[in-house]
């Protein structure tokens, strides 16, 4: 029983998520009401009905405590996890019993990911947000909601069950040669014959990768293009695997299945080239006047002022008219000569008028300076500086409303260069997705080891349901193990949040083991050094939606200055009985091991 | 010297909110909302904003809870956490701050509430029947007793102050458990337990039952003897007190059978002459009795192990049960078999006639057995019913790894306000600093002869062990030892530690934190033995087993490190060093 929800500061719904159980027990409650076969309008409004008070409530406790609710759990034990970006309010429901309230406080934040990866900065503002998730058009808003659920559904089932979406880090197919050899391929014909088309009408291909499932085997970035994160890296892996879904963990076990996958499903199909869409803080359009790096600047620039109008916004509405003020107000001092700049390269503008009556306001000697009457311009600053990220630096959707950058014709001639590329590897490929490593380590039975830095991780296989069975073959023991290991990495974020860099259990028959170190670039293991230590309700520990290994790593190097600082984590699951040093010699072995540069070839 | 070292905090006030809204006296539109607050902590709080809070979390409480079929157990907001009750229209909400285990917050609420229940009954008859202010003033008493005197340590693990046994001769302890075995040869009295200072000296009931004791303990004590209370006995010279509590069905079953099978059997060992004191302890049963049975090591595989009462004795020649008693609750069949259950009164009174804890009786036979000087004695079989029967229902709800929350959720005696209440008696003897309660039948106050037996038997024992226990100084702390460990019993609920809130507090907030982790880890992951975990600042090794769970953290040491899996790193010795330092606090964790 799950359902997610995006409510504005009105209490309107802007965007909802249920799954059969939940839209069961709503309709159990107001179906009596209700007219029968109304469809999704009634349905929609007696979601809304059911949730208004709470959002409502939401809304009474921030304006007038400063505080809002951030969970609820009932006797019966369903949880409902609230979270405030900005003006929305999200909200995520279990009632089964699958996901617990980090696993929800983590869709919330992949949720605004996810459509800021569709329609950017958006989420900063209800209005323009509704803009987005609420077009006039209820048939185009059903595709659009149809498809953002999709998506949803595609990461649940990704976050349950492949290993790189728990540790929310990238795993790469280990084949170095290949990996070499598929790089030259997309960088001297792939990407160049696309950017020589004609079809291609003024894009331009920055980055092209080749999956294996949701393992990268290679990687490519044009010269002129911004880095892409492991975070944006990851969306798009979700976004091919929700275009193109492999069948790894479907539950039947026939051959046939099998078969049928090699044939029609996840075989050479998945080796698709994802249309470089552009992540939502990295530019590469060629709209709106801006190119290649410049663009980036600016858009860099952009986002940085829009999260500047929203702080100060934050700042100004909580009464903080005094000295905490101020730390906004500094910030608007700073960024003064860039916005003066930015906004005369864009002409008369709308924001041009804003932004002279902002400045009047808070600058003018006797005027009302930094304090509550400078909310509303702040805030049509912050809507305005939103809306011309947009129109810059990412395409107005079309009537799919579902970002499209490369014709199809030009997708289907990518498509087939690749498989032709890969025939005589298909096999050995599909092999090698199910069995990347192998460990011979005795009483060693799972591990997971990432790379923070680069974010990316090695681990054996727990894929199930194969005919080519894991390492730990299959069955109850392996599901077994899989649950543990998905527990284990749920309880070691948890301490790694209240500041704890190494823990061992013992639990049941087995031996958990869970390491957070730092390296320079030699190799040389630098001090453990205090972590932060996050509240509860902080942002989820991870990559996909939140990085929180660049916020640590940015924290830790100020006390490393001028040396270049890695991170890496180490999860171990060994049997109850083996010795604690052997348990650590292996563990020792393991962490130097991995990363040896001849086994990790670089992007 | 570690046991239970004083650690007063005045500032670590857990509880920030804490109110009992009443949704039936706000029902329809022009009602007030102040009108369904009964109480509001703190009470300085402005109206508005107790009227805020009230009802913003009870709407949405609300509104939740039929969205989900089921009350709301948690809220949380960003900067408190709030453990909430609702019960027919009354909603309790108790918040704290973040950083304390959301099951030590539940657990707080439960404790507060079932106080009210244990001293008033009936939440919603009490409101019925007294002005709110009279109740306010309860509520307000139950929870600075609640949060009075402890440090984080025990707000984490909710447990019972007991008097530092380290010090103390242990034949004291045995003579504490003698005393009240001794009353519970006069029929009408169920049970009860032996305080000093606030602190336990000795209990035959559960840890719960004997914290809600304690509060009307303190109470009386801070008040003095008042001759004009009602509840007090003029001719026993204002020493004697009593007040009526309430005790659910459950609570009831689970101390009554136990210890009046006790009773019975010693009875019967016991010649039913006239004897010397000496006689009585030497006689093989006696000693045979103290030996084997359980009172002195709270085994959890010998508790519950022995559920099946005795055969019940004839019934009583002259003690039938009160009419009044009989209609509160007509089907408890463990009530009726206490109340069917025990020996002839006229033999009763011949044993405790004698003087038999004089106070120069010595003990010999098994009555100096070692494990006495274990710590308090506690007469109490019930493990099953204690707090790791809690966390056990807990743990099979949530055993998902998620750290927390989930482990506050399990179904709670708080909740069941419909369970019947049954009223006893709770009798308090004071002899300055050291004070017995007895829980009694409603009718053991109007028979003055069973008053004064039991009043006269006691009298010379306690004032002998007033005497004793008076001259041990308090608290005179022994060496420190470089760590820091806790030690919680679960079955005893008990808690023993080397930490102090002298100068130094702050070096030990590290431990404090990781421990508050660790137990919430344990509560929630069934299967979990044991764990270490280290931040910058500290390595904690936690261990538990179905009774206890032991934390110790060692100091210095070569902190210092890169982190990086080491099988030389200090941190991965913890083990060997907690079972090592430990044997000399008692702790066996081999």
């Amino acid at each position: 029983m799950k359902c997610l929800l995006i409510a504005s500061e009105s209490a309107e719904v802007l965007f909802h998520w249920t799954d059969p159980e939940f839209q069961q027990n709503v309709q159990k409650q107001y179906g009596a009401s209700q007219e029968d076969g109304q469809g999704l309008p009634a349905f929609e409004d007696s979601i809304s009905t059911l949730f208004a008070p709470i959002i409502i409530s939401c809304i009474t406790m921030v304006d007038r405590l400063r505080d809002s609710y951030t969970s609820f759990t009932t006797e019966n034990h369903h949880i409902y996890v609230l979270h405030q970006f900005d003006e929305c309010l999200y909200i995520a429901v279990n009632g089964d019993g699958e996901e617990g309230e980090c696993d929800l406080r983590r869709k919330i934040y992949v949720v605004k990911k996810m459509t800021e990866v569709l329609f950017g900065m958006v989420t900063l503002s209800s209005n323009l947000l509704r803009k987005e998730l609420r077009p006039q058009d209820t048939e185009q808003r059903a595709r659009l909601w149809k498809h953002l659920q999709s998506l949803l559904q595609t990461y649940g089932h990704l976050r349950e069950n492949d290993q790189s979406f728990l540790v929310e880090a990238v795993e790469r197919l280990i084949h170095p040669t290949l990996c070499e050899q598929c790089i030259e391929f997309l960088e001297r014909r792939l990407v160049q014959q696309l950017n020589s088309s004609g079809e291609r009408a003024g894009e331009e291909v920055m980055h092209a990768f080749i999956l294996v499932h949701t393992k990268l085997l290679a990687f490519y970035s044009s010269r002129n293009a911004s880095s892409l994160s492991t975070s944006d890296l990851l969306v798009l892996i979700i976004m091919a695997q929700n275009m193109y879904p492999s069948n790894t963990d479907s539950d039947d076990p026939n051959p046939e299945v099998e078969n049928d996958r090699r044939t029609s499903g996840s075989g050479p199909e998945s080796f698709y080239t994802p249309e470089p869409s552009p992540p939502p803080d990295r530019g590469s359009s060629s709209s709106g006047g801006f190119c290649g790096r410049c663009c980036s600047v600016y858009s860099y620039l952009v986002s940085h002022l829009s999260f500047a109008f929203a702080k100060l916004e934050k700042r100004l509405s909580e009464g903080q008219e005094g000295s905490a003020a101020t730390r906004g107000q500094r910030t608007i001092h700073e960024v003064r000569g860039k916005l003066d700049k930015f906004i005369k390269a864009l002409g008369p503008t709308e924001i041009q008028v804003c932004w002279i009556e902002f400045k009047n306001l808070a600058f003018t000697r006797g005027g009302p300076g930094f304090s509550r009457h400078l909310i509303p311009s702040c805030k049509k600053m912050k809507t305005q500086l939103c809306a011309v990220y947009r129109q810059c630096f990412l395409l107005e959707s079309g009537s799919s409303s579902i970002p499209q950058r490369l014709s199809p014709g030009l997708q289907e001639r990518a498509q087939s260069m690749v498989q032709e590329k890969l025939m005589d590897w298909k096999d050995f490929l599909l092999v090698k997705s199910r069995r990347n490593i192998t460990m011979d380590f005795p009483g060693l039975i799972h591990f997971i080891c990432v790379d923070r830095s680069t974010g990316q991780m090695i681990a054996p296989s727990l894929n199930l349901t194969e005919r080519n069975t894991s390492e730990l073959g299959k069955g109850p023991l392996a599901q077994f193990i899989r649950r543990k290991v998905w527990t284990l990495v749920n309880t070691t974020r948890r301490y790694l949040q209240k500041g704890y860099s190494t823990v061992t259990f013992r639990d049941g028959d087995f031996y958990f083991c869970y390491f957070l170190w730092f390296e320079n670039e030699t190799g040389f293991k630098l001090e453990a050094g205090d972590l932060p230590v996050l509240s509860d309700d902080s942002a989820p520990i991870g990559m996909l939606a939140w990085d929180y290994y660049r916020k640590l790593l940015r924290y830790y190097s100020k006390s490393h200055q001028g040396e270049v600082v890695k991170c890496y984590e180490l999860l171990t699951v060994h049997l109850g009985v083996v010795p604690a040093e052997i348990i650590l010699q292996h563990c020792r072995q393991l962490a130097s091991k991995l990363w040896e540069p001849s086994r990790n070839p670089l992007l | 010297a570690l046991v239970m070292t004083e650690l007063m905090q005045p500032d670590s006030r857990r509880c920030t909110y804490f109110f009992l809204y009443d949704g039936s006296k706000v029902k329809g539109e022009g009602d007030l909302t102040r009108e369904g607050i009964c109480y509001f902590y703190p009470e300085e709080t402005p109206l508005d904003e107790q009227e805020l809070l009230c009802g913003q979390l009870a709407g949405a409480g609300r509104c939740v809870s039929e969205l989900s079929s089921s009350p709301v157990c948690v809220l949380r907001l960003r900067r408190n956490k709030f453990a909430i009750r609702m019960k027919d229209d009354f909603f309790w909400a108790l918040g704290c701050p973040v950083e304390v285990p959301t099951i030590s917050v539940c657990e707080l609420l439960d404790q507060l509430i079932n106080l009210f229940r244990f001293y008033n009954g009936s939440v919603r008859r009490s409101y019925q029947l007294n002005r709110p202010e009279t109740l306010a003033s309860r509520w307000a008493q139950y929870l600075s007793h609640l949060q009075s005197g402890s440090s984080d340590l025990h707000h984490i693990f909710s447990c019972l102050r007991t008097i530092d046994a380290t010090n103390i001769d242990p034949l004291l302890l045995l003579k504490a458990a003698l005393i009240l075995q001794a009353c519970q040869r006069c029929p009408l009295v169920s049970a009860g337990c032996v305080l000093f200072r606030g602190r336990v000296v000795s209990t035959q009931i559960s840890p719960e039952l004997t914290m809600k004791v304690m509060v009307h303990e303190s109470e009386t004590y801070t008040k003095g003897p008042r001759c004009n209370d009602p509840g007090t006995f003029n001719s026993f010279g204002g020493a004697v007190s009593s007040t009526t509590v309430f005790l659910t069905r459950s609570s009831l079953a689970k101390f009554l059978p136990f210890s009046k099978t006790r009773l019975s059997r010693t009875l019967s060992n016991t010649p039913s002459t006239e004897s010397e004191p000496s006689d009585a302890f030497s006689s093989p049963s006696f000693s045979r009795r103290l030996s084997d049975s359980s009172v002195f090591s709270p085994d959890p595989s010998q508790s519950g192990a022995d559920p099946t009462p005795q055969q019940p004795d004839p019934p009583f020649s002259n003690g039938e049960p009160s009419p009044e008693a009989e209609e509160e609750v007509p089907e408890e069949s463990n009530y009726e078999s206490f109340h069917s259950n025990g020996n002839g009164v006229s033999q009763m009174h011949n044993e405790a006639g004698g003087s038999l804890f004089g106070e120069d009786s010595r003990l010999n036979g098994g009555g100096g057995d070692g494990d006495a000087a274990r710590g308090p004695v506690f007469d109490f079989r019930g493990a099953e019913e204690s707090r790791d029967h809690n966390v056990f229902e807990e743990v099979s709800g949530g055993g998902c790894g998620n750290v927390q929350g989930r482990g506050a959720e399990s179904p709670d005696p708080a909740r069941s306000d419909d369970s019947p209440l049954i009223p006893m008696t709770l009798y308090l003897h004071r002899v300055k600093g050291l004070v017995l309660a007895l829980l009694v039948e409603p009718c053991f106050l109007s028979d003055t002869d069973s008053m004064e037996e039991v009043y006269h038997s006691s009298l010379a024992s306690l004032n002998g062990l007033e005497a004793h226990l008076r001259t041990v100084s308090p608290g005179a702390s022994g060496p420190q030892g470089p760590y820091l460990f806790a030690h919680f019993d679960c079955v005893q609920s008990t808690l023993t530690t080397n930490l102090s809130a002298r100068p130094g507090g702050a070096l030990q907030r590290p431990f404090v934190r990781a421990t508050s982790l660790l137990h919430s880890h344990f509560c929630n992951t069934e299967t979990l033995q044991e764990a270490i975990i280290r931040s910058a600042g500290a390595a904690v090794y936690g261990t538990r087993s179905v009774a206890q769970e032991t934390y110790f953290q060692q100091h210095g040491g070569s902190l210092r490190n890169s982190g990086i899996p080491n099988h030389q790193d200090s941190a991965f010795s913890l083990p060997g060093k907690a079972r090592h330092r430990l044997l000399k606090h008692g702790v066996n964790l081999i």
